[in-house]
């Protein structure tokens, strides 16, 4: 596609409706998410984890590597049988045994994975493209004879040649696999070179696609977003972003874009996204950031004059959607960047009402009191500052009437 | 790559000294604000926000004293459309401001309570000030993304009227995508052929590639911070965009990114705020590998899982031992540490690294693999004496 061409595409794909229909989320919190480096759950963590996942809507989960054995095998067992809504996949290598240790789990899908790419069929496999083509037969077809559900991973995808890629997704798509996980292994699209490269597979295979996406360069949901654009069906995510280096695209954030920017409603229960973030913080030992989009516990914490003023008047001012949505509260902090009508409307839910004059002086001292103290006033210091400040303003105006009183007396 | 990028001068304005600061919460110190942009203006970048005069006497001093200093960086301070602003920005001695006004329907009638006149007089009467002072100026159009583009594209013929610097159009509310960031910046650039500025936030978490894709649409200038600090969500990460612009989009800023972790760490105490260790591009995490697929190929060559040497953003890789590492991960471990195991020992200790790993939650630190290996010897030992 020359330049010019994917220019045009791309922009009349602003805006354009997608039918929430056709977007299915697979989430890989306990596969992917599990994989990173210094990350463990316990297994009734990851039980917890995927009831959690079902209750909030996800289509489908990726419950772990049944092939590790031990714990692993007995937790992708254990959600396999809980009866949950959603579908329940497991990852497999293009390996036979791989995929007996699925089946002996119970999952009704598979992912199977092998890398698409020169430089993994060289340098990790030591293998040959025709190998991996064949790999591919093998095992899609070895899992089918089973009746599960396919999808084939392109491990790698985004460094893979474009022609050898769709061999491999024809390949897929012959040998009966249900889908093609597009894998941007080391997350080096970009929106654009994700849309090309997606519409590319779609137009010329016609096999389903699913985007894996990695947030290497922070643009895990934007490359998802135009995978979806350029047709794809399916999302895999994680909650929080958990996954290898920077991680994947963090699934509350893949549902609220959806729903906020894209106007795809999924119909999830985002009310729980806190609570689950949180859960998975804590089983991860990655706490969250205070600012992570989406469920940052900062997010609905207003301090500068600037947007207080305007979330005071309308929260629609600067949000797109609010905090009871995704289980966040929302705040108003005293700091350096805050201003006369932030400071009126702080006090006054702490029950002191205070004039605009009044506001402008307590503004200056909060601002120096900050600063000194290098982060923004708790509410007892708060109300003392304002309680130091009328008595000397109370101070002030004795003085002066002494004074007064005392040259009348003369 | 199937696309062609033209070669272009993109510029960076990094905000962590403005709108970083203006996080709720945040407060940086006199020294630490200094420190900072001595670090920006070290590593290169070509131009910084440094503060916001109007807000007291205080601040007034932070940027009288770095506006005085030698900076290659080109300095800016922030200020509402306010002719008030402007007298307090040449007080500090400042250059070259912003001129920042809120342009949407929303923001004017809830925010403002005022009409569209009132804003194209404030920002002209604001431009007076500021041109009197000769000054350099920046138009800041604050929730431009929600904006009537007829009144945008107005104020921008003004802005070019009166001689600014360029148009800063900032998606308050994070309202667009790649798609819509692409379609809107190349619209108003077609339509007015004037130096466009991007401001993102990240409340989808999409802030850098907006940024991107800013740049398609003809912005050259992109609004950034260290670690993406900034309120609410916050902003672009100027680590991100210099990364991806130099490895995705073929575009070199000609910035010294070995320092980006040293100054991400400086952020990041001075504004109490912990890198997390997932962080794209400066997370300690980044070059850590711990599974057996991934671990192994990168020990086979780097390239496998990195597109870019840890060295090149101050980082060093990492190999963890854990539940999901391969007996690969082992060996090299153990050459480490001057052992050399054959492969069946290797998978041996492996599953008792993993065992153990699992039990504490938690990758194994170096010690207590070379417990498990003088356990494990031992009961060789003992086992090979009966």
């Amino acid at each position: 596609m020359r330049e010019i061409d994917l220019l045009t595409e791309f922009s009349k794909k602003a805006g354009t409706e997608i039918d929430p229909k056709n977007i299915k989320i697979d989430d890989t919190t306990l596969r992917d998410g599990e994989q990173t480096a210094g990350v463990v759950f316990a297994n009734d963590e990851k039980i917890y984890i995927a009831k959690m996942l079902d209750k909030i809507g996800v289509h489908q989960i990726e419950a772990g590597i049944p092939t590790m054995g031990g714990d692993e095998k007995e937790a992708i067992h254990k959600i396999a049988s809980l009866g949950l809504n959603c579908s329940v996949l497991g990852w497999n290598r293009a390996v036979k045994s791989d995929i007996d240790a699925s089946v002996e789990c119970g999952v009704d899908a598979v992912a199977i994975s092998i890398s698409s790419s020169d430089i993994h069929i060289e340098q990790k496999l030591r293998k040959s493209r025709e190998w991996v083509l064949e790999s591919v037969k093998t095992s899609v077809d070895y899992a089918k004879s089973f009746n599960l559900y396919v999808s084939v991973n392109a491990e790698d995808a985004s460094r893979s040649d474009m022609e050898f890629l769709l061999q491999f997704a024809r390949t897929a798509r012959d040998v009966g696999a249900d889908r093609l996980r597009y894998c941007d292994t080391l997350g080096i699209l970009d929106p654009f070179e994700t849309f090309m490269r997606v519409k590319n597979i779609i137009d010329i295979i016609g096999i389903d696609i699913e985007m894996h996406t990695h947030n290497d360069f922070g643009m895990a949901i934007a490359n998802a977003i135009a995978g979806i654009k350029a047709g794809a069906i399916y999302v895999n995510t994680t909650i929080n972003g958990l996954g290898e280096r920077a991680g994947n695209a963090a699934f509350e954030e893949l549902i609220m874009a959806l729903k906020y920017i894209e106007g795809v409603d999924l119909g999830f229960n985002t009310t729980l996204f806190r609570a689950q973030s949180e859960y998975v913080a804590r089983a991860s030992g990655r706490i969250l950031p205070t600012w992570k989009p989406i469920v940052g516990s900062n997010l609905f914490v207003y301090e500068s004059e600037s947007k207080a003023s305007g979330i005071l008047s309308n929260p629609e001012t600067y949000e797109l959607f609010n905090e009871n949505d995704v289980g966040l509260e929302r705040k108003v902090i005293l700091g350096k960047y805050s201003g006369v009508n932030t400071i009126t409307y702080k006090l006054g839910t702490l029950g002191i009402k205070i004039s605009r004059k009044e506001a402008e002086e307590l503004a200056e001292i909060i601002r120096d009191k900050t600063v000194s103290s290098k982060r923004a006033l708790f509410d007892s210091e708060i109300i003392d500052t304002y309680k130091s400040y009328k008595g000397k303003a109370g101070k002030n105006k004795e003085t002066k009437r002494k004074v007064r009183d005392g040259n009348n007396k003369k | 790559m199937a696309i062609t990028k033209s070669k272009r001068y993109i510029n960076i304005i990094d905000t962590t000294l403005r709108n970083g600061e203006q996080t709720a919460g945040v407060v940086f110190s006199k020294h630490e604000k200094i420190r900072i942009a001595k670090m920006l203006d070290e590593i290169g970048i070509p131009e910084i926000e440094i503060g916001t005069p109007s807000l007291g006497a205080a601040e007034r001093e932070i940027i009288k004293e770095i506006v005085k200093d030698n900076f290659n960086s080109k300095l800016f301070v922030y200020c509402e459309a306010e002719p008030e602003n402007i007298e307090y920005a040449v007080q500090c001695g400042a250059e070259n401001v912003i001129i920042n006004i809120s342009t949407s329907d929303i923001h004017l009638k809830e925010k403002y309570k005022k009409n569209k006149t009132w804003v194209i007089n404030k920002l002209k009467e604001t431009i007076r000030v500021a041109r009197q002072n000769n000054l350099n100026f920046i138009v800041s159009a604050e929730d431009a993304t929600r904006t009537d583009l007829g009144f945008l594209l107005k104020l921008i013929s003004i802005a070019k009227k009166k001689g600014a610097y360029r148009f800063r159009i900032c998606d308050t509310v994070s309202k667009f995508d790649p798609f819509r960031t692409f379609l809107y910046i190349s619209t108003i650039s077609n339509a007015t052929s004037f130096p466009l500025e991007v401001y993102n936030h990240n409340d989808f978490g999409m802030a850098t590639a907006n940024g991107l894709a800013a740049i398609r649409g003809g912005a050259a200038n992109l609004v950034v911070s260290v670690g993406g600090l900034g309120e609410g969500t916050g902003n672009a990460a100027m680590e991100e965009i210099v990364m991806a612009l130099r490895y995705l989009e073929n575009i070199e800023l000609g910035i010294e990114t070995s320092k980006f972790r040293e100054v991400a760490e400086y952020v990041a105490r001075a504004s109490a705020r912990a890198i997390p260790v997932w962080k794209a591009i400066v997370g300690t995490n980044v070059f850590a590998h711990e599974s057996g697929i991934h671990a192994d190929g990168v020990l086979k060559n780097p390239k496998n899982y990195e597109v870019f040497n840890p060295s090149e953003v101050g980082l060093t890789r990492q190999l963890v031992v854990g539940k999901h590492s391969g007996s690969h991960t082992i060996l090299h471990k153990f050459k480490e540490f001057d052992i050399e195991l054959t492969d069946k020992q290797a998978n041996e200790i492996l599953a008792l690294a993993r065992a153990m790993s699992i039990d504490l939650k938690r990758p194994l630190f170096d010690k207590e693999l070379m417990y498990i290996y003088n356990e494990y010897t031992k009961k060789n030992k003992s086992r090979k004496e009966q």
